[in-house]
This record gives structure tokens, C-alpha cells and sequence, in this order.
């Protein structure tokens, strides 16, 4: 299709209000260049993520979901960031498994000093939806 | 011990409790309005409980009543759903102390749509359906057949791992095994395994094209106990009410998601789709995933964390980037 050619990956992102979001505000007070094919959510940890989320992401016609969050053992409110670490897991598991592409949920770990890692991250997300195209999971298909 | 003296004993046992003031319900199993079927019956009259019954079509989970009657339950247990009551002991939502738990050792639910579909009969052509050790005998019009477990119980009960409950008050009836049919139970997540993600994802979606979006597998799952679903929040609103197959799919994905760790793959989901989708193909690829990451087997011990309190410092870290 003609709209494919110009067609530039959506990706929604939650990041952790502790670390990765200042990771992201890092990246750009460091004049570091990411994707602008993200769009952030701030969540006030990676634990408050709902798999509900990232399936309305993916419904709303988002073509991938990323969250992020602190280091194990970094959590601001000790356990959050392991608790998400038990969501994404099951949920990435799952989604596999009803024929969502993998690459579509992703999850990591960005500390509040890792501007690079942020950058570097949101980059090869967007490249592997790049590669594996539009999200057209939730379309009718007629 | 046959069906009808376990339910004497039954309706004594819980006769019993209710006159000793032990328990204000008891909640079991009843005949049902159609043939063979079997309903729910919660009731603190000492009269009604001569109408317990107990045989292979009891379907419903009744761990799905305790988070709504107050005071002490008295509660007629299959193997799941004895692992449900548990696994709402470990999230707090029953005290161990308000239930009694009348244990029924299980060897398996009938499913007569199976029946049905092997004899090329309705269910009210058959006259009698009938375990016997390891043989279900089946007569309808005079004639009688046999057929093995496998042939004629539920997925769920093929693969069964806790037939006899493990968590009770009293055992009425001896234990019983596993069937242990393991591959028998999951055919349709194998074959499922073996489309690309595409295809998996084109199967999903013809099902819940056919799903009325009813929340009869809310509704029966004890392990679904919040107050107010996300389905029925208006503001954000999570999904449209209209039952098209994009939200659909979504509330049935999420709610597998929101039930992990809870669900012990007690398959009461699948029995109550009116649209018979494979529910339990969802739910048990589930189960075996916690079991899978995080070794955990739902609704085994009460005094376990529930699944998503608790975490090891290493773990599932391939997942993450």
C-alpha cells in the first residue's frame, strides 16, 4: 500500500517516574538524538504497569509497547520493579502465545543516569518494529 | 463408594452442621432442570438439604460463591475446586476459619457433549450415563456402550492433577488418582503450538467473532473476584460495550492475564461458554507458564504468596532488555 512506504513505527512507552523517565530527560538534556517514534507515559513505577495497558495500546493501533523501569534492587519502593518483572514476564509469554509478535511488548531496565541505555533501547525497539511492520493485529481485515 | 450413599453421607454430614450451628450455609450441588444437569444450591434450611446430590456432572466451581455469603460456609469440593478455596485463602479473600470444607474425591466430570457426538444422539435420548471403574457406560434406547474416561470426560479433568482435594474438613469417599491424560487434554494448545503466530492469532480471532461478550466465564470464575471489572469501568473505557471480536479478545486476554496464579485450570470457563469457545486453551497455556517461570503451581498451599507478591531477586531476566 502507498501509506505503507511512508508508514514510521508508533511506539507507546511507560517509563518509571524514578529512573527511566529522567533516563529519557537525561538522553535529551545531553542533546542525545532517540526515535521520535516514541511516545511517553510516565507511571510512577514500572510497577503500576496493567497488562490492560499494553493490550489497549496494541487495540488502539500502537505497533509496539515498551516499559521501563529501574534496575533490580534499585526500586524506589523496594519491590515494584520486581513485581513488574512477574507482569511483563507472563504477559510477553501470553501474548506470544495468542500470535502477537514478540517484538511488539518489550520491557527494560533504564536507571535514572542512562541516558545512553535509553537512547540506545527506544533505537533497536523501533528498528525491530521496523522490521516486523505495521501492528495490523486489531484491524477487520475486509 | 457408589454416588448415592456418598450422598447420604453427604446430607447428613451436612444436616449435621447446619443443626450444630457449626456453618449458617451449605452450599453444594442440586438436580438441575435439564436431563442429567446438575445446579448450585446454597441454602441454610436443614429441609433442603436432602436435595444434595453428587455425581460426574457437577460442573460449576462452588469456590465462587464463598467471596459472596458472609459467615461460615459449609462447601461441597471437587479436587479444583478445593485449590481454588486455597488459592483465595493466599490473596485474603476467605478465611480458612469460615469455611468447612466437605471433600469429594473426583475421578473426572462427564462431558456429555462428547457423549452426544460419539453416539450421534441428544442428550435426552440417553437414558442413563453411569461411571464404572474405569468405564463409562452409557444406555440410551435399550442399548448400552462403553466408553473410557478419555473418550468422554472433560479436557480439564484429563489432565487433572489433584482429583482428590487436598485441603478439607472431611473426605466423604475414598481418594482417587489422576487420570494423568496429559497430551489428551492439551491436543488443542499442541496444535495451536504448531501454527506460526499468525495463524494462532487469525484462530483467536474467528472464536471470539462467535463470543457474545455474556461474562459467563467471569462470572463462574472464582478466581475473578474483583468488585467492579475493568470491562465495566466507563471512564477510561477499557473496551466497547458492543461484543465485536477486537474487545472480545482483549477481555478474554486480559482476564487470563489478571487470573494467572489464580487459576487452577479448573475448566469451569469453558463448561459455561454458551458458544463453546476453547477457553481452557487460554487458561491452561497460562498455568503452565507460571509453572514454567516462576515454578509455581496455583492453589496448592495455602500458606504460599500468591504469585504477584511474590518475586526472587533472579529471575526471568531473559525477558528483559
Amino acid at each position: 500500500m502507498s501509506q505503507d512506504s511512508d508508514w514510521e513505527p508508533k511506539l507507546l512507552g511507560f517509563c518509571c517516574r524514578w529512573c527511566s523517565y529522567a533516563g529519557a530527560d537525561l538522553a535529551g538534556t545531553s542533546r542525545q538524538k532517540y526515535p521520535a517514534n516514541i511516545r511517553i507515559i510516565r507511571i510512577p513505577c514500572s510497577g503500576r504497569i496493567d497488562p490492560l495497558f499494553i493490550l489497549k495500546a496494541l487495540r488502539l493501533g500502537f505497533d509496539g509497547v515498551l516499559v521501563s523501569g529501574c534496575h533490580p534492587g534499585d526500586c524506589h519502593y523496594q519491590t515494584g520493579n520486581y513485581r513488574a518483572r512477574r507482569k511483563m514476564a507472563i504477559t510477553k509469554k501470553f501474548l506470544e502465545y495468542i500470535g502477537v509478535e514478540p517484538e511488539r511488548v518489550q520491557a527494560s531496565w533504564v536507571s535514572a543516569s542512562e541516558g545512553g541505555k535509553f537512547t540506545q533501547v527506544v533505537s533497536e525497539v523501533t528498528e525491530d518494529l521496523r522490521k516486523i511492520g505495521p501492528n495490523r493485529l486489531f484491524e477487520d481485515g475486509e | 463408594m457408589e454416588n448415592k450413599e456418598l450422598e447420604q453421607k453427604l446430607r447428613q454430614e451436612a444436616g449435621a452442621l447446619l443443626e450444630q450451628g457449626k456453618v449458617d450455609y451449605i452450599v453444594g450441588y442440586e438436580a438441575g432442570s435439564l436431563k442429567f444437569s446438575t445446579t448450585p444450591l446454597i441454602t441454610r434450611d436443614r429441609d433442603e438439604v436432602s436435595r444434595l446430590v453428587i455425581n460426574p456432572f457437577i460442573v460449576n466451581n462452588l469456590a465462587n460463591f464463598l467471596t459472596g455469603l458472609e459467615g461460615k460456609v459449609g462447601i461441597v469440593v471437587k479436587g479444583c475446586d478445593s485449590r481454588s478455596i486455597v488459592s483465595l485463602i493466599q490473596d485474603n479473600k476467605v478465611s480458612r476459619d469460615n469455611v468447612v470444607i466437605l471433600g469429594v474425591p473426583c475421578p473426572g466430570l462427564i462431558d456429555l457433549g462428547k457423549i452426544e457426538k460419539l453416539l450421534g444422539k441428544e442428550r435426552d435420548e440417553l437414558d442413563d450415563v453411569v461411571r464404572e471403574g474405569d468405564r463409562v457406560v452409557v444406555t440410551a434406547g435399550g442399548e448400552s456402550s462403553e466408553f473410557s474416561p478419555a473418550q468422554v470426560l472433560f479436557d480439564s479433568c484429563l489432565g487433572c492433577e489433584l482429583p482428590t482435594p487436598q485441603e478439607y474438613d472431611l473426605l466423604l469417599g475414598e481418594a482417587t488418582a489422576p487420570l494423568k491424560e496429559k497430551t489428551a487434554s492439551q491436543a488443542k494448545i499442541a496444535e495451536l503450538k504448531d501454527m506460526t503466530p499468525g495463524e494462532r492469532w487469525e484462530f483467536w480471532k474467528g472464536e471470539f467473532s462467535n463470543c457474545i461478550r455474556c461474562y459467563a466465564c467471569r462470572n463462574v470464575c472464582p478466581a475473578c473476584f474483583c468488585n467492579r471489572c475493568f470491562v465495566e469501568e466507563s471512564s477510561p473505557q477499557w473496551v466497547q460495550p458492543a461484543p465485536r471480536w477486537q474487545d472480545n479478545l482483549l477481555f478474554q486476554a486480559v482476564r487470563n492475564i489478571h487470573v494467572a496464579g489464580r487459576c487452577t485450570d479448573c475448566g469451569a470457563c469453558e463448561r459455561a461458554c454458551p458458544v463453546n469457545i476453547p477457553l481452557r486453551s487460554l487458561s491452561r497455556e497460562m498455568y503452565d507458564i507460571v509453572g514454567e517461570l516462576f515454578q509455581f503451581k496455583p492453589g496448592m498451599d495455602k500458606d504460599a504468596d500468591p504469585l504477584m507478591t511474590h518475586y526472587e531477586q533472579e529471575e526471568a531476566e531473559d525477558l528483559i532488555r
